[in-house]
């Protein structure tokens, strides 16, 4: 089976794609391979679950897709833009306005409340207060949290928590949704809701591609990479969708 | 557009810093300690320095700058005394003889000083300088009568018993009441007031003080209370104009050389005194006052630096993760640089207003106890100015390093 489930760069379904990225840590003596050559493209609103065992190159694998940190060696293109020729004000406007990343901690700032969690990517990208207010509304009342807005991250349980870090993923509108184990800090009751939530962001046009360690969270997604070792082990449509 | 983002990003940094203070109260306030004494130094020195400046105006705006005064001994002296103790007196008959001699090129002025107590009905007043003077006291000196008039000609040729005197000695004597033509006594003597003198502001640490005087015909003096025999008599010479004051000054040198009968081997036996010499002076103890202000303004300012630079490290690390997390969202390096040099500059200015408050208080402690004193808004300015520069100096390295951090690093340290 092909691992790329499309042929070329179709230039408008293609949401990101990757061509031999390798991610190398050289940490004292030791040469850490993370990613030994991954090629992967994602079209527009794909969803995408990434799953291998602990170590195989995951979280590395969705730095380098959200910009968080650059490949030793290899191409990055997101929306047909060369990523490893960007600066770091370039990197950081791409991380504002294209990539909405969910982390398994929440990472909300504890000192904010809801509200100012949220607007934070809209104030960064230079919003208008007036303009803020609305949108950070909306995302908020998009993940069920309109009454909380005046709360501390520390008054919310994990799953509001996760609900947060959501709206603030996708109050600026981008164009993908990374969710590094969104699920993996909350039972499985909780895991369901956060779930149901991205399957709707799913299916309102949303590119998402998420972590997970487990299958029945996998099984919300439509394809399914397989990382080993730093290297795409296997790349399919879910079982539940290929049949 | 771009203006517009600025602002917003200012905005953010501006409300961070505040909430970042708000949570770590304490510790911003301990390290400013170095920064409030640095401002309260900075304070004090410019206030003692514009204090003693405009003390010193004021003190001396009698004494003309056109003006040499012939004496026995030098204004200035220090460890010295032994070089003049054997100088002769000055007396009156030198004195007269030098009026002469400079008759047409200056005025000379001669006066005998001492101490008398003074007395007005129950009011009393011990230990008071007395000075003898002529009619040329008030063409010498600037400082002329508010009330009355002052002695003449004529006064002093009929050792008349009158007397003008300082504000000072009309308020402790008087008080409010007219104190013209009243009968004063000046040591055992009566005399009639006939003037008061405008006000000439206080003494200068510790110098002369000339509102606490009184000034009676120089004849009259000697008849009273014994004259040249037991006292110097001091010569007040006035040039036609200041620069005609140094030829004066030559002239005043060789005729009182030649009235001495001095050879040329010898040296002066008489000082010449002037304004000069009391600003030389006044430099020296403001420059004294400046210098060791500015040290300890420095090191203070310098310690209290350290310790904002120190804060912001801790602060820049315990929100290693935080800086992570803005910049994983869209923050840009001049953003986290803009949140942690606010919260340096705030941490500098909460310093530099509790230095100003203590500064205050302590000027006013001054003002009542030592000299006129009071802090101006330029030193204001300038110490608030000071502390948020001191605190933005001292955050830029650690804002810096907060700004370069790589996102993925700091979102993930523990
Ligand atoms: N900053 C780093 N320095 C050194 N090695 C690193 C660093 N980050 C990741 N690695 C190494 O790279 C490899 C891949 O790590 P990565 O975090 O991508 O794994 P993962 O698949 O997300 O694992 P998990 O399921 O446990 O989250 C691991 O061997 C890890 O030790
Ligand atoms: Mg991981």
């Amino acid at each position: 089976m092909d691992r790329n489930s499309e042929n070329g760069h179709a230039a408008d379904g293609t949401a990101l794609s990757l061509r031999d990225v390798v991610k190398t840590y050289v940490v004292g003596t030791d040469v850490v391979h993370a990613l030994r050559g991954v090629s992967l493209d994602i079209r527009r609103n794909e969803y995408v679950a990434v799953m291998g065992p602990s170590g195989s190159g995951k979280s590395t694998l969705m730095n380098v897709i959200g910009c968080l940190d650059v490949p030793t060696s290899g191409t990055y293109s997101l929306e047909g833009q060369m990523v490893a020729n960007l600066n770091e004000y370039q990197l950081a406007d791409i991380r504002n306005q294209r990539i909405g990343f969910v982390f398994q901690t929440f990472n909300l700032i504890p000192r904010a409340n809801i509200f100012h969690n949220v607007e934070l990517p809209l104030i960064y990208a230079g919003v208008a207060r007036s303009q803020r207010r609305e949108r950070v509304e909306r995302a908020i009342e998009r993940v069920g949290l309109a009454n909380r807005v005046k709360h501390k991250p520390n008054e919310l349980s994990g799953g509001q928590r996760q609900r947060v870090a959501i709206a603030r993923a996708l109050v600026g509108e981008p164009s993908i949704i990374l969710a590094d184990e969104p699920t993996g800090n909350l039972d499985s009751k909780t895991g369901d809701e956060i779930m149901t939530l991205l399957d709707e962001l799913h299916q309102a046009g949303q590119t998402i591609i998420l972590v997970t360690h487990e299958d029945y969270i996998a099984a919300h997604a439509h394809r399914v990479i397989r990382l080993k070792d730093g290297i795409i082990e296997s790349d399919s449509p879910t079982s539940g969708r290929a049949g | 557009m771009a203006g517009k983002r600025w602002k917003i990003d200012l905005e953010e940094s501006l409300r961070i810093a505040m909430s970042a203070l708000r949570a770590n109260k304490a510790r911003g306030f301990l390290t400013t300690l170095g920064i409030v004494i640095g401002i309260v130094a900075v304070i004090l020195t410019m206030t003692a320095a514009n204090g003693l400046q405009s003390t010193f105006r004021q003190s001396f705006s009698s004494v003309g700058s056109d003006v040499i005064y012939v004496s026995r001994f030098p204004w200035v002296m220090r460890n010295d005394f032994f070089l003049y103790r054997n100088r002769p007196r000055l007396d009156l008959r030198s004195a007269n003889a030098l009026e002469r001699r400079l008759r047409g090129s200056a005025i000379v002025n001669p006066t005998l000083g001492g101490r008398q107590d003074l007395k007005f009905r129950s009011e009393t007043m011990e230990g008071i300088s007395v000075v003898g003077t002529t009619e040329k006291q008030t063409i010498v000196a600037s400082a002329q009568p508010a009330v009355g008039r002052f002695i003449t000609d004529f006064d002093v040729t009929y050792k008349k018993n009158v007397c003008v005197i300082g504000t000072e000695v009309r308020d402790a004597l008087f008080g409010t009441a007219n104190p013209l033509n009243q009968q004063m006594k000046v040591g055992r003597f009566t005399f009639r007031v006939i003037g008061v003198m405008e006000k000439q502001g206080g003494s200068f640490l510790g110098g002369p003080n000339f509102d606490r005087q009184v000034f009676i015909p120089i004849s009259t003096f000697v008849k009273a209370f014994g004259g040249e025999r037991s006292q110097d008599v001091n010569l007040a010479v006035k040039a036609p104009s200041q620069e005609a004051l140094a030829d004066v000054e030559f002239a005043v040198i060789g005729e009182m050389r030649k009235i001495r009968q001095l050879r040329p081997s010898e040296p002066d036996n008489f000082s010449i005194n002037k304004l000069d010499t009391l600003v030389g002076t006044f430099n020296n103890v403001m420059g004294v006052v400046l210098l060791v202000g500015l040290l300890i303004t420095s090191v203070s300012l310098f310690v209290g630096g350290v310790g904002v630079m120190n804060v912001m490290f801790v602060s820049v690390t315990e929100r290693t993760r935080e800086i992570g997390i803005r910049k994983a969202i869209g923050a840009k390096p001049h953003s986290i640089m803009f949140q942690f040099l606010f919260e340096a500059a705030a941490i500098g200015l909460v310093g530099g207003l509790a230095g100003i408050a203590i500064a205050s208080v302590l000027t006013a402690v001054i003002n009542a106890l030592v000299m006129p004193a009071s802090v101006s808004v330029g030193i204001l300015v300038i110490a608030v100015v000071v502390s948020i520069a001191v605190g933005i100096v001292a955050g830029f390295v650690p804002a810096w390093k907060g700004a370069r951090l790589n996102p993925i690093d700091a979102l993930r340290y523990e």
